[in-house]
């Protein structure tokens, strides 16, 4: 009986397409559907010569159809070896392993590859649901390696399944020693060509039609807890990347020169400061987001002049940031550099807006004056709506003179133009405004709904002030989110309003549950990085990674000798409940007689002790007889451990 | 008994194990345990892992990569528990032939209530995979090949088992201190049987030789006679056991003696009197054996030939 011939059993291969079947559903539309196919038809292969055993590939079809398969994958993704190449080769690699095994040796081999395929979607995605499915498909694939290495014919084995849930539940102790205090390294260890995946959120380009389809996501955007009290809703301007140039079309965001990071100071430190943890999702940009305007950069974050916060590199995790934010205005200078960008408009800029600009100026040449005629201008004949007609080549005239109808990108985008035109510095700023408050957890959650775009004007005696256009036309805006969740393409914008009564209420409850969860899970569980870990384990006195492999090493030693300790308790051979209420008994008389050899009888025993007992002689001999009865009979062994309970000596 | 620490921490302890006298129970004294091949692909699949998760600095891929690790931890103590608890005894082994193949009965018992899964025993080459149910007993039958009469030790015995992951292997190797008898290989050289050879038998054999198988009458049945010689006829009748009496057997003590085959080796002329001890029996003769230093008087039965067969097994000269 050679344990590697043994040929697999068909509840096993049955378990294992099922996992391997639970393995891709995951990566649905993160890979290629072209690969996504070829795994579940490999899959399916395999399932049908469980039935059909001739349709078991030999090894002469196996063969050409892996290399045949490996050149797809090297021709769609090339020699760029990153997160969806490897992905993609993995899970059909795991196909066509499925497909070749025959015994025991292959089953292992599989569940290896599918322990790997298990970790490949949280490369892409993170969520808490995702990870309770992981968990879910982790135990099914060590019940298979269980079912692998007892060759038990059947699943339906509860001895087994016990064994697996044990030793998953050993197992959380010491992988959370090893999360906690294994070193984590900044930076990937090699360099990884760079995934295109879509994220949500402000690019580094702004037309005026760019935000408004963020406006029915409800994606996260960031999460913000502050350390006191929060400012008013319509306070929450959470200002991002800062735009100087464009060309009529388009803004698009220029990086700040290293002058401008020289330039960049950071105000004193204020009672009225709002101080705040920000935890930003991976949105693969330079720039976070602050609360308008940053008093100062946090470590390894840089400030430019324009108070924009921008790291070194694009984020590609969960990190989260501690940040100070004045909302009162900081005078500064304005160096002419600085005073032509603001100023430069395209050369194509239609007429019609520099006459605008200029009838403005006409009436009053103060600065603070155009700005009011511009809002109460925008006011008057404008509309706030998601979906605008569709613009031309020449976008800001044809929405200021013809469709009047428009998102915020619409409305900042065409007065900062007519700003620049009257001859007042202006910029772009993209960002959010708003979020949503969780009571249950006392954090705000700022969605891509949220996405905003608004100016930025120079203004002699304030400095730069910031200009809502947007706020002008549709003030419920600003005060209130918008409701991605009722929002329709064609319909209404909605905001949301009054705190909702009866089922909604109860729904609105369970949401702040749900996003409470989610917070402390970005939080705790996935922003735990080289900087987490720093921070953490400082607070205990682990500074470096020495002191960490120290640890590990104690604590993990620790626990393996805890748990040992443990199981040998439980291990002690359990004497059986006769036996062990005969050796009561017998300690028991031994009290006035003398004690029981260890080669004597139970007869030999009790007859020699009889004279202690003059009075109990029927007692002692019903004992022996129900003794001998159990021991050597099959009954009796109820009647004897309650005859001895009730001996009265 | 204690271990000093050479002792313990011999090499040969890991390996063949500690001498057993007669039935043991395995526990942590004699119980070994180390990853096994797959075991080692395992731990080069989590440091795959590993890497992935550290360059995409992914905490999920550590989560899992970590409970993957503490996992196969974790399944030590199961893969100990598997093997720890077993009550194993030889179990009484019947003599053979050299050339043969001798046949270790092991005898394993389980007495903690819980199954026991995919244990391996192993002599040498000689391999049985079983499962024992909670409570169960079973007996094991290794064999091995024999090749030369005398007591024959067998090696060491090695339980082991991989379950649950298959990736440690725990082991318990056990040398009992039981011999099984191995009988010469019965060989026959050509001689003839010189019964009348040598004159201290005296007289009235000699012309017992020829007429073997003449029928002499009936005699009643002995417990240890040959079935082969019972009276089917008589018993068909109803008249009770009887067997068949020959009239050389009842002639003749035939002398199974050493010098009678003197242009052998050694070994040779042991072979050639197994051989004619086993057709003696075969045919329901009385015959005694006789060797240097060593006297049996003709006898017949089963017991006779055992006892015939162990001086030849034993012999030294």
């Amino acid at each position: 009986m050679n344990a590697n011939s043994a040929n697999i059993q068909p509840s096993l291969i049955k378990l294992l397409l099922a996992i391997a079947g639970l393995l891709v559903i995951p990566h649905i539309g993160q890979l290629k559907p072209l690969f996504i196919g070829l795994a579940f038809a490999l899959i399916g292969w395999r399932g049908l010569s469980i039935y059909r055993p001739k349709l078991l590939p030999n090894k002469w079809i196996l063969l050409p159809l892996a290399l045949l398969l490996g050149f797809i994958v090297m021709k769609n993704f090339g020699m760029a070896f990153g997160r969806d190449a490897s992905s993609s080769l993995l899970i059909i690699l795991m196909g066509l392993k499925l497909l070749e095994s025959r015994n025991q040796r292959d089953v292992q081999a599989v569940i290896y590859m599918c322990f790997f395929v298990l970790i490949t979607p949280f490369l892409f995605d993170q969520r808490i649901e995702l990870a309770l499915y992981g968990l879910l498909v982790f135990f099914a694939l060590l019940f298979a390696l269980i079912i692998n290495n007892s060759q038990s014919d059947s699943l339906k084995n509860i001895a087994l399944l016990r064994i697996c849930g044990s030793v998953l539940l050993q197992a959380i102790p010491l992988m959370l020693v090893f999360f906690l205090l294994f070193p984590r390294m900044i930076g990937p260890l090699w360099s990884m060509p760079d995934e295109q995946s879509a994220v949500s959120g402000l690019s580094d380009q702004i037309n005026p039609g760019s935000v408004s389809n963020l406006a029915l996501s409800a994606e996260t955007a960031f999460r913000v807890r502050f350390r006191s009290s929060a400012p008013t809703q319509k306070e929450l301007y959470w200002r991002g990347p800062v735009f100087w140039e464009t060309d009529g079309q388009r803004w698009v965001l220029r990086p700040p020169r290293k002058a401008s990071f020289q330039r960049a100071i950071n105000w004193p430190k204020k009672t009225s400061d709002y101080q705040y943890t920000l935890m930003m999702e991976p949105h693969k940009q330079f720039w976070l987001y602050a609360l308008d305007s940053p008093s100062s950069a946090p470590d390894k974050v840089r400030l430019s002049a324009d108070r924009q916060l921008l790291l070194t590199a694009k984020l590609s995790r969960n990190l989260s940031f501690e940040l100070r934010s004045s909302l009162s205005n900081h005078l500064t200078q304005l160096n002419e550099e600085d005073r032509q960008r603001g100023l430069k408009i395209p050369q194509n800029t239609n007429p019609k807006v520099l006459v605008l600009a200029e009838k403005w100026r006409s009436i009053s040449a103060k600065p603070r004056h155009i700005v009011r005629q511009a809002l109460q201008y925008y006011n008057r004949e404008f509309y706030y709506t998601l979906t605008p007609p569709s613009l031309g080549s020449d976008p800001i005239a044809e929405f200021l003179f013809e469709t009047k109808r428009g998102f915020c990108g619409h409305f900042a985008t065409s007065f900062a133009t007519l700003m620049r035109a009257a001859g007042i510095p202006a910029r772009l700023i993209g960002g959010y405004q708003g979020g949503v408050y969780n009571q249950l957890g006392d954090f705000y959650t700022i969605r891509q709904a949220d996405a905003h775009v608004w100016v930025e004007v120079w203004l002699d005696e304030e400095g730069w002030v910031r200009v809502d256009p947007t706020a002008a036309i549709a003030p419920n805006r600003i005060e209130h989110s918008i409701d991605a969740s009722l929002q329709r393409l064609n319909g209404e914008i909605n905001f949301i309003l009054n705190p909702p009564d009866g089922i909604r209420r109860w729904a609105q409850q369970l949401n702040w549950v749900l996003h409470s969860v989610d917070y402390y899970w970005q939080n705790a569980v996935l922003a735990y990085g080289p900087e987490k870990q720093h921070e953490f384990l400082a607070g205990f006195g682990i500074i470096d990674w020495r002191d960490m492999i120290t640890w590990l090493s104690i604590l993990s030693a620790t626990l393996i000798g805890l748990s040992m300790a443990v199981f040998f308790i439980l291990q002690r051979p359990s004497i059986d409940p006769v036996q062990q209420s005969y050796l009561k008994l017998c300690k028991k008389l031994a009290k006035k007689s003398s004690r029981r050899f260890s080669y004597e009888t139970s007869s030999d025993y009790f007859s020699r002790i009889q004279p202690y007992y003059p009075e109990k002689e029927p007692q002692l001999t019903t004992l022996n007889r129900l003794y001998l009865a159990s021991r050597y009979g099959t009954t009796a062994a109820a009647e004897f451990i309650e005859a001895v309970a009730k001996l009265k000596l | 008994m204690a271990l000093t620490l050479a002792q313990r921490l011999s090499f040969r302890r890991f390996t063949r194990g500690e001498i057993v006298k007669q039935h043991v129970a395995l526990n942590h004294r004699r119980i070994f345990i180390l990853p096994n091949k797959a075991g080692l692909s395992l731990a080069l699949v989590i440091l795959l892992m590993l890497i992935a998760s550290i360059n995409y600095n992914n905490s999920l891929g550590f989560v899992f990569t970590f409970l993957l690790a503490a996992a196969a931890q974790a399944s030590t103590f199961y893969s100990y528990k598997n093997l720890s608890g077993l009550h194993i005894s030889l179990a009484k082994s019947v003599p053979c032939f050299a050339g043969e193949q001798a046949s270790i009965n092991i005898n394993v018992s389980e007495k903690n209530q819980r199954t026991r899964w995919q244990i391996s025993a192993k002599h040498l080459k000689q391999q049985q995979s079983f499962n024992l149910a909670a409570a169960e007993q079973a007996i094991l039958c290794l064999t091995t090949p024999v090749k030369t009469r005398g007591w024959y030790q067998p090696e060491t015995i090695t339980f082991s088992c991989s379950f649950p992951f298959g990736i440690f292997r725990v082991w318990s190797p056990l040398r009992f201190q039981h011999a099984i008898l191995v009988y010469p290989q019965p060989i026959d050289s050509g001689l003839t049987i010189q019964a009348a050879a040598d004159d201290r038998v005296g007289k009235g054999q000699s012309a017992s030789a020829s007429g073997t198988d003449d029928f002499a009458g009936l005699k009643p049945y002995q417990a240890g006679q040959s079935y082969r010689h019972i009276n089917w006829k008589a018993l068909a009748a109803e008249k009770g056991l009887y067997s068949n009496v020959f009239s050389s057997e009842q002639s003749s003590d035939i002398h199974l003696d050493w010098q009678s085959c003197s242009d052998l080796t050694v070994e040779n002329k042991i072979s050639q009197l197994c051989f004619w001890v086993l057709s003696c029996e075969e045919k329901g003769q009385s015959y005694g054996l006789r060797l240097p230093g060593v006297e049996l008087a003709p006898n017949k039965g089963r017991k006779h030939q055992a006892d015939c067969l162990e001086r030849l097994a034993l012999y030294e000269c």
